[in-house]
């Protein structure tokens, strides 16, 4: 999934007659899914407005000709509002030989609004009009030919995440870029006349038959009342907790911990010293910190099996279109700290990763929102990695550190939110949200979202969990973590009240957030000394990627700002903590 | 009568509103028929239904919404 890159691939610019196709259309209308499926690069897709927040470039294939196909965000109208609207008007002003506008099927009269804008820009214009089960389950009816007529261009009727009509819409649109243009005069109407032209098509084209709602149409309907909305919220929240962290313990008890420690660790162990001699290289490989035991334990045996239930979770939150109806909820708590029910999409994300939700905020209409999204998900916002390790600590040992350390991030995200809603210039904006069809997902796009998140985690993880492990190791071995350690002693010791150990975990945890908890893992702290030792971890700084993303989205000066401000307040929130839960008498 | 204090669940017509090109977009405008769906505590947006979609918008928009019985 390419969601952590903030662009594709760079494709070589395009040659004066490379073929250019551009995918437009109204947000949430399955632009990516088409885009994922004719070309073979899969970008992110999801159930919700504002799900693209750049373009992603892919080739398609027609006999031995190739074209570029561009997705791009979704935009409601020409005149962009956000930065990521904005990015598909640049497109569509730079030109393509093609468009291929995709249409709602379940909302006609919106989209056609767009249609007609794009209809007039003197491209040709190739319709696919897309959820047409949806509508149909709705018991909308669109006379196809009609509409082609209407809009005098082709209209493809489609199921994107079925791969229904993809090939007919891939060869009309061949058909149409290797055609001459014929130059037409781009016209300009009014916004009352293209409405009231709107008006008429809709009129002419569609028939709504009474249909007794589906199931999921009338979840979607409850799940935006107060009651039982906000029991529902509850509800979805406790079972989404459960399953991840019961299911990973459980996972983790029954299969990954004998798995590792009475298969892997005694083999690897085994294996390495049959061929290296006992000293320094031999300890870097399968010691303490050894690369081949923590480099597969942490990430693999402690991480991966809270990681994967999470994808699974949040996989079907973002393809039921569940998110918005939860901001809509929260609409008012939101409104508290300068945020809307809107921003609640990118603040779930976070709790995957804060790279997209940090770019997912191009999505939002005002910079107030963006950076106070990026402020509380940098600070307070644990990461999936993150969340995993605490779990991996604080599980076992005391389920009521768990919940402290999570209550407390969540009270942390209310007051540095209304601290910043006054720091911030700038108005609240008011909430104007599209709320989706929620649908039942289907299933392959689940279990292929999944797995591609998986795998993306792997990759994005392995990397860095690896260094950080061997700069560990080295430390250890080398005893350079003692000098380092009696350094940070009035710190970490004095301050903090933890073992002198616990160096490492802040040294580490600048490359990733787990690693600023896992340390810990190995050192026998006192419940008190595991909470602290959290929280430190929680407010810590975010990973060096996350500085990265907040240079390159915003300034240089913001990075550093998070930079200090997150790393203070972990050592004055944890030390505070510390010194007055011991006066209190707590160890 | 404005949009905000409508009753839930019966269609109206929008007689006058303030220019909001995203509203406007979206398919919100004068002359639109749309209903109420949802209200939210304290506040909160209203989730209003237009055609088969529904919209949600602040209660400070829908104030500002004139409408008239259907
Ligand atoms: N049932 C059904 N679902 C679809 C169909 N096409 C797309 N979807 C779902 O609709 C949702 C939106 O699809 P996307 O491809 O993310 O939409 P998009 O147009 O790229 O959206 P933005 O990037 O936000 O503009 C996803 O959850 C898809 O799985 C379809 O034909 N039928
Ligand atoms: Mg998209």
């Amino acid at each position: 999934m390419k969601c952590h890159n903030t662009k594709s691939r760079g494709l070589p610019k395009s040659a004066p007659d490379d073929i250019r196709i551009l995918l437009m259309g109204n947000p949430n209308v399955g632009k990516s899914v088409i885009f994922s499926k004719l070309t073979g690069v899969n970008v992110m897709a999801a159930n919700y407005a504002g799900t693209t927040v750049s373009y992603t470039e892919g080739d398609i294939h027609y006999g031995r000709k190739t074209a570029t196909l561009i997705d791009v965000p979704g935009t409601y109208s020409l005149d962009a509002t956000s930065p990521a609207e904005e990015v598909a008007v640049n497109f569509l002003e730079d030109g393509a030989n093609v468009i291929v506008c995709v249409l709602d099927a379940t909302n006609l009269e919106r989209n056609l609004n767009l249609a007609l804008q794009v209809k007039h820009k003197d491209i040709p214009v190739v319709y696919a009009l897309n959820l047409i089960d949806v509508a149909e389950s709705k018991g909308i009816q669109i006379d196809v030919d009609k509409l082609e007529k209407e809009l005098d261009a082709p209209v493809i009727p489609t199921i994107a995440t079925r791969n229904v009509g993809l090939k007919e819409l891939l060869d009309k649109t061949w058909e149409r870029a290797l055609k001459d243009p014929v130059p037409t005069e781009p016209t300009h109407i009014s916004h009352d006349e293209r409405w009231a032209e709107v008006g008429r098509i809709v009129e002419n084209v569609q028939i709504v038959e009474h249909r007794h709602p589906t199931f999921w149409e009338r979840f979607g309907d409850l799940a935006v009342q107060p009651i039982p909305g906000i029991p529902i919220a509850i509800l979805v929240l406790a079972l989404s907790i459960g399953f991840v962290v019961g299911g990973g313990q459980g996972i983790r008890a029954t299969i990954l911990l004998p798995l590792l420690n009475n298969v892997y660790v005694p083999a690897i162990t085994t294996f390495v010293s049959s061929f290296v001699p006992e000293g320094i290289l031999l300890n870097v490989l399968v010691g303490e910190y050894g690369v081949l035991i923590k480099g597969i334990e942490w990430p693999f045996f402690l991480i991966l099996p809270y990681v994967a239930l999470f994808f699974i979770v949040m996989s079907f939150l973002e393809d039921s279109g569940y998110l918005p109806r939860l901001g809509i909820l929260l609409d008012s708590i939101l409104r508290q700290i300068g945020m809307t029910g809107s921003n609640v999409v990118p603040m779930v994300m976070g709790y995957g990763c804060a790279v997209p939700a940090i770019l997912g905020t191009r999505a939002a209409t005002s910079k107030k929102q963006r950076l106070m999204i990026t402020g509380l998900v940098a600070l307070a916002v644990p990461c999936v990695s993150q969340t995993g390790a605490f779990i991996a600590l604080l599980g076992d040992q005391s389920v009521f550190a768990l919940v402290f350390v999570f209550l407390t991030s969540l009270i942390a995200l209310m007051v540095a939110g209304a601290i910043m809603n006054r720091l911030i210039p700038g108005e609240n904006e008011p909430l104007l949200m599209e709320v989706p069809n929620l649908l039942k997902p289907n299933s392959n796009a689940l279990v292929q979202k999944v797995w591609l998140k998986i795998k993306q985690f792997v990759y994005d993880a392995q990397g860095p969990l690896l260094l950080g492990i061997l700069f560990a190791a080295l430390l250890v071995e080398t005893g350079l973590l003692l000098v380092i350690a009696n350094v940070l002693e009035p710190l970490v010791v004095g301050w903090l009240g933890l073992p002198k150990e616990a160096s490492l975990a802040l040294m580490l945890g600048i490359v990733r957030r787990e690693l600023a908890v896992l340390p810990l893992l190995a050192l026998e702290l006192t419940t008190l000394q595991l909470i602290v030792g959290s929280l430190v971890g929680l407010f810590y700084l975010p990973c060096i990627t996350v500085l990265a993303v907040i240079f390159k989205e915003f300034h240089f000066r913001l990075a550093i700002y998070t930079l200090l401000f997150t790393t203070l307040t972990a050592f004055i929130f944890g030390g505070v903590f510390n010194q007055v839960a011991r006066l209190l008498g707590f160890q | 009568m404005d949009l905000a204090n409508y009753r839930k669940g019966k269609p109206c017509i929008i007689e006058h509103m303030p220019k909001n090109n995203l509203l406007n977009s979206m398919g919100i405008r004068e002359g639109s028929r749309v209903s109420i769906k949802s209200r939210q505590l304290f506040g909160g947006p209203l989730v209003i239904q237009y055609g088969s979609r529904c919209l949600a918008i602040d209660k400070k928009i829908a104030e500002k919404i004139k409408i008239k019985e259907v």
